[in-house]
């Protein structure tokens, strides 16, 4: 299990790892995009906490990395899903889905029970 | 486990931190070279591009500083940092490092030694497989809960009648003539040989190296016996273990062959190298009342030591209610081995090392005093730091591992003192303290080094720390010079820390001024003969039965005449137990021996002496006569007693002609013929006791082994050979072990000496360490208040008033710490008052030395900082302000 104490870190690794679920090996630049456009810009990656959090999942075991070319020829680093990486995705998302749903409850009006 | 496996990783970042910098830069470039393309796909210019970019990214500063964090372990990272700076400053106060070093070096090494001594006499367990089943087994004297030996009887009880024990076994020693090759023509030396029991080797879970135990055939009595011997005396003798199996030798006058050599370092009791079966040759006693043995056991495993006491005391009882005549009022009493072999000297090793603790303390406050002026000097340069952005926790951490570093590299001097004071306190103690030689420096007590040296670094390093907490960044980095008055926290810090160091002082001192008093009072008390020059020649003739032990003292009656003769002798005499050794004593009676004898009797330690013995020994006459050559074997029996015998047995009467009885060998009525004056031969500190002399001729049996006393023109040493080889002349069978009555006198109060030599070392060292306190602190004080002591004399002090203001401060502190000191040792000393001698714990006038010394130092301690604020020159010092 990863770190719990910070929220936003631990949901920023939930949000990378689904990224490159998603859409396959990707570099940190590419990975701060695709996650400020699935918020509909409403996040912004803080470049500053983005690497340290992709290093602590690579010293994790959860995703690899190597050197690549980019689309336009520059050279990057690509980070990849591991096996174990996946199944911590799903462990994590299914832990999420349960906790919103939790406080969804909560949040929702009129459903007090008497 | 992930995270496990990630620490591992950031471990092994701090080893190779350039590449994979170099690698993050890349990997930042290329996120901000892709940032640019895509800007300029959506349409910036190049200029705007490249600023957006750099702007989104945010300071790549901080962004390689947090990777950096995540890489390696931030904490371990410091702490390098905080090594090396610590380092650095260390070695920038060449002057302060050396003398905080050895200062803390002195503490940790003699605290260091102290427990290397503590640790082999007191704690390491004893060296025989599963030690803690060993125990003793003592007659335990109800009405004085005195511990002593046993009666063959009551032994053969305990065995039989107990189910606690898995072996038990009575054994007693003493030392004896042996020849270890009699067929080389040798001449008999002396060993301590003891006789032993068939189960003894079991109770300690040993059998030989080489060689086997005694078998059943010569354990019986009346057999032709067999003895085992030491290592070290088969290797000194034999040149090798094997070598001495089946060999012949000679003890006590009887060959023996030699069946088994035991393991090195297996000694037990005391110093033994010859074990030889006790049945095989004593007659057994058959008295309830004849206490001649020691006897050890080993528990049954699983049994408890309580559950054995309780089986034990059960039997106990059972015996006195059978036998009331010789069993009424004893009982038994199941000690641990080791506990037994400590008893004596716990208290004074526990005392010790609490006292080298206090040194240590004492050490620590004057060190936190000195960092503590260091810090309050490095105040801006700690403000600075702090502007910049260290946090708190990172200064005072940064503070400690200089404390830390500080105290190690002391602990590792403090090693190499400890080293050489083990040694030194070795040779200093008793020799009679068991397990001393052992004291080494081992894991245990590197471990405990390493241990002393943390404590104290987090002792005198917190000192400083907390100032740092503290302190004010504001007013510390406008403060150009730190100008505080005694008002600021670290100024009444320092003064507390020195009242403490005098408190701790005057408790040491007052400790060591009261075993001072008491070891001169000793030193005071009349002995009652003379100790110098006099030799003391320790001998015994091999017999076995009354022909023997009559052929034994007509050696005696040739050898003293021939000893007279020898050149520088001015008198020679002979007495059982010289001075300091074990006595044999029991009951007598005046006048008629009682149909019955019971244990209630008035008791008298007896003697055996040779005519000339008293002049000798400088034992006065109080009246009568001495003996003489005609008090034989034949002749009437006579006796003289001693002083504190007359005035108990006869007060107010003549004693002389008045008939005496005891019960040494024979019960034959002995006519008192003198009076000898009393004689604390046993030690200064021991109560007069009652004393018989009888003439050796009259007592064969117990007069086999004599001390000669030996009164000399020169130093008793010159005449050693010749008087050796007279008595090799004599007999080749007879051993002799010189030493001095004066020696024989200080190994009596050894054990008082080494106390306080000890604890006055201890006090000197504390009182020292306490002086620098006091000096450190008032011309710190000086120095702070030199712009004050300028006003005062500027508007007309004198140099005598600025010398009274400083003497004044100082008294207040020593006076404080006088006080606080003064309660403490009200307590302490308490633990003293069984180990004092003619001094009570609460002796007014030590207390009033150690206040006036106290007093008189502190004052003499200020008087360079007094001299320097009486210099303090008006004009200079207001000009600074």
């Amino acid at each position: 299990m990863g770190d719990k104490a910070g929220v936003w870190q631990g949901t920023l690794a939930l949000m990378v790892l689904k990224t490159l679920e998603t859409l396959g090996p990707l570099h940190g630049y590419g990975i701060a995009r695709r996650i400020e456009q699935t918020s509909g810009e409403l996040l912004s990656v803080n470049y500053g906490t983005l690497y340290p959090a992709l290093l602590k999942l690579e010293q994790e075991g959860y995703i690899d990395s190597e050197w690549g070319q980019s689309d336009n020829n520059r050279k990057a680093k690509y980070y990849r899903l591991t096996r174990a990486g996946r199944k911590q995705l799903t462990k994590e998302a299914q832990e999420w889905g349960q906790a919103t749903s939790i406080l969804a409850r909560f949040l929702t009006p009129g459903e007090e029970q008497p | 486990m992930r995270n496990l496996r990630a620490w591992f990783l950031r471990l092994g970042g701090l080893f190779r931190p350039e590449r994979p910098d170099r690698e993050f830069s890349q990997e930042i470039e290329s996120h901000l070279q892709m940032h640019i393309d895509d800007n300029l796909r959506s349409g910036m210019t190049p200029e705007e591009a490249r600023r957006s970019a750099l702007m989104r990214l945010g300071g790549i500063a901080q962004a390689e500083e947090n990777y950096r964090d995540r890489r390696g372990i931030p904490v371990l990272e410091t702490l390098a940092q905080d090594l090396r700076f610590a380092f650095r400053m260390l070695l920038k106060n060449p002057g302060f490092t050396v003398v905080a070093v050895l200062v803390l070096a002195l503490g940790i090494g003699a605290n260091t030694a102290m427990f290397s001594v503590v640790h082999a006499v007191l704690l390491k367990p004893l060296a025989y497989p599963e030690p803690d089943r060993i125990v003793t087994l003592a007659t335990f004297w109800k009405a004085t809960a005195h511990q002593g030996q046993v009666s063959g009887p009551d032994y053969h009880d305990w065995r039989h009648q107990s189910d606690a024990f898995e072996s038990m076994a009575s054994y007693n020693h003493w030392d004896t003539s042996v020849i270890a090759q009699p067929s080389s023509g040798a001449t008999a030396e002396y060993a301590h040989h003891a006789t032993v029991a068939a189960e003894f080797f079991k109770v300690f879970g040993m059998s030989p190296a080489v060689g086997r135990e005694f078998s059943t055939e010569e354990l019986k009595p009346g057999s032709a016996g067999a003895a085992i011997i030491s290592y070290g005396f088969a290797v000194r003798h034999f040149g090798e273990a094997s070598g001495a199996l089946g060999k012949p030798m000679r003890i006590s006058g009887k060959t023996l062959a030699i069946v088994g050599v035991m393991p090195l370092g297996f000694r037990f009791p005391d110093k033994t190298d010859v074990w030889i079966p006790e049945d095989a040759f004593e007659a057994g006693y058959t008295s309830r009342s004849a206490h001649n043995y020691k006897v050890v056991g080993r528990l049954r495993t699983g049994v408890a030591l309580q559950q054995a006491q309780a089986q034990m005391t059960a039997i106990g009882t059972r015996l006195e209610l059978k036998y009331p005549d010789s069993n009424a009022g004893k009982n038994v009493a199941v000690t641990r081995l080791r506990d037994q072999m400590v008893s004596d000297v716990r208290l004074t090793l526990y005392l010790m090392l609490a006292a080298v603790g206090v040194v240590l303390l004492i050490a620590c406050a004057n060190l936190a005093n000195m960092l503590l002026a260091k810090a309050v000097g490095r105040t801006r340069e700690i403000a600075i730091r702090a502007a910049v952005g260290a946090g708190r926790g990172r200064i005072v951490r940064q503070l400690m591992t200089e404390s830390v570093v500080l105290a190690l590299i002391a602990g590792a001097l403090g090693m190499a003192l400890a080293f050489w004071g083990s040694r030194v306190l070795v040779a200093l103690a008793p020799a009679d303290v068991p397990r001393l030689a052992e004291a080494s420096i081992d894991g245990r007590v590197l471990l405990f080094a390493l241990g002393v040296s943390l404590v104290a670094s987090l002792l005198f390093g917190l000192a400083p720390a907390l100032q740092v907490m503290r302190t004010d960044l504001n007013t510390a980095l406008k403060q150009s010079v730190q100008r505080t008055g005694d008002g600021s926290l670290a100024d009444r810090m320092r003064q507390a820390l020195v009242v403490v160091e005098i408190a701790l002082s005057v408790i040491l001192v007052a400790g060591a001024g009261l075993l001072i008093k008491s070891f001169v009072a000793l030193q005071d008390v009349s002995l009652g003969f003379q100790t110098d020059r006099v030799l003391v020649v320790e001998t015994s003739v091999p017999a076995s039965d009354l022909e023997s032990a009559r052929r034994a003292t007509r050696f005696y009656k040739e050898l003293l005449p021939r000893l007279r003769a020898v050149p520088g002798v001015l008198d020679a005499g002979a007495i059982g137990i010289a001075p300091g050794n074990t006595v044999s004593d029991g009951g007598y009676y005046i006048d008629h021996l009682p149909a019955t004898l019971n244990i209630t009797a008035p008791n008298a330690v007896f003697s055996v002496v040779a005519p000339d013995t008293f002049a000798t020994a400088g034992i006065p006459l109080r009246g009568g006569r001495d003996f003489n050559d005609g008090d034989t074997y034949d002749a009437p029996f006579v006796a003289v007693i001693n002083e504190a015998l007359a005035r108990q047995a006869f007060p107010g009467q003549d004693p002389i002609g008045h008939l005496i009885f005891c019960g040494l060998d024979s019960p034959n009525p002995m006519k008192i013929v003198g009076i000898a004056g009393n004689t604390r031969q046993y030690g200064p500190a021991r109560e007069l006791s009652s004393e018989i002399y009888m003439p050796y001729e009259q007592h064969p049996q117990p007069s086999t082994g004599l001390s000669l006393l030996v009164r000399t023109s020169m130093p008793p040493a010159a005449i050693i050979t010749a008087v050796r080889e007279r008595i090799h002349e004599a007999s080749a069978d007879v051993p002799a072990k010189f030493t001095t009555m004066e020696a024989l006198a200080s190994e009596n109060v050894a054990a008082p000496r080494f106390r306080t030599l000890l604890l006055g070392i201890f006090a000197g060292l504390a009182l020292c360490l306490a002086l620098a306190g006091v000096y450190g602190v008032m011309s710190y004080v000086v120095g702070q208040r030199s712009s004050e002591i300028g006003l005062r004399m500027a508007l007309g002090a004198s140099q005598g008033d600025v010398v009274r203001l400083v003497l004044q401060q100082t008294l207040v502190l020593a006076g404080l710490g006088i006080v606080v000191g003064l309660g403490g040792a009200a307590v302490v000393t308490q633990l003293l008052s069984s180990i004092l001698f003619g001094v009570k714990a609460s002796d007014p006038l030590t207390y009033a030395a150690v206040i006036a010394l106290l007093v008189f130092a502190a004052l003499a301690a200020s008087y360079i900082p007094a001299r320097r604020a009486m210099r303090v020159d008006p004009m200079i010092a207001l000009r600074y302000e």
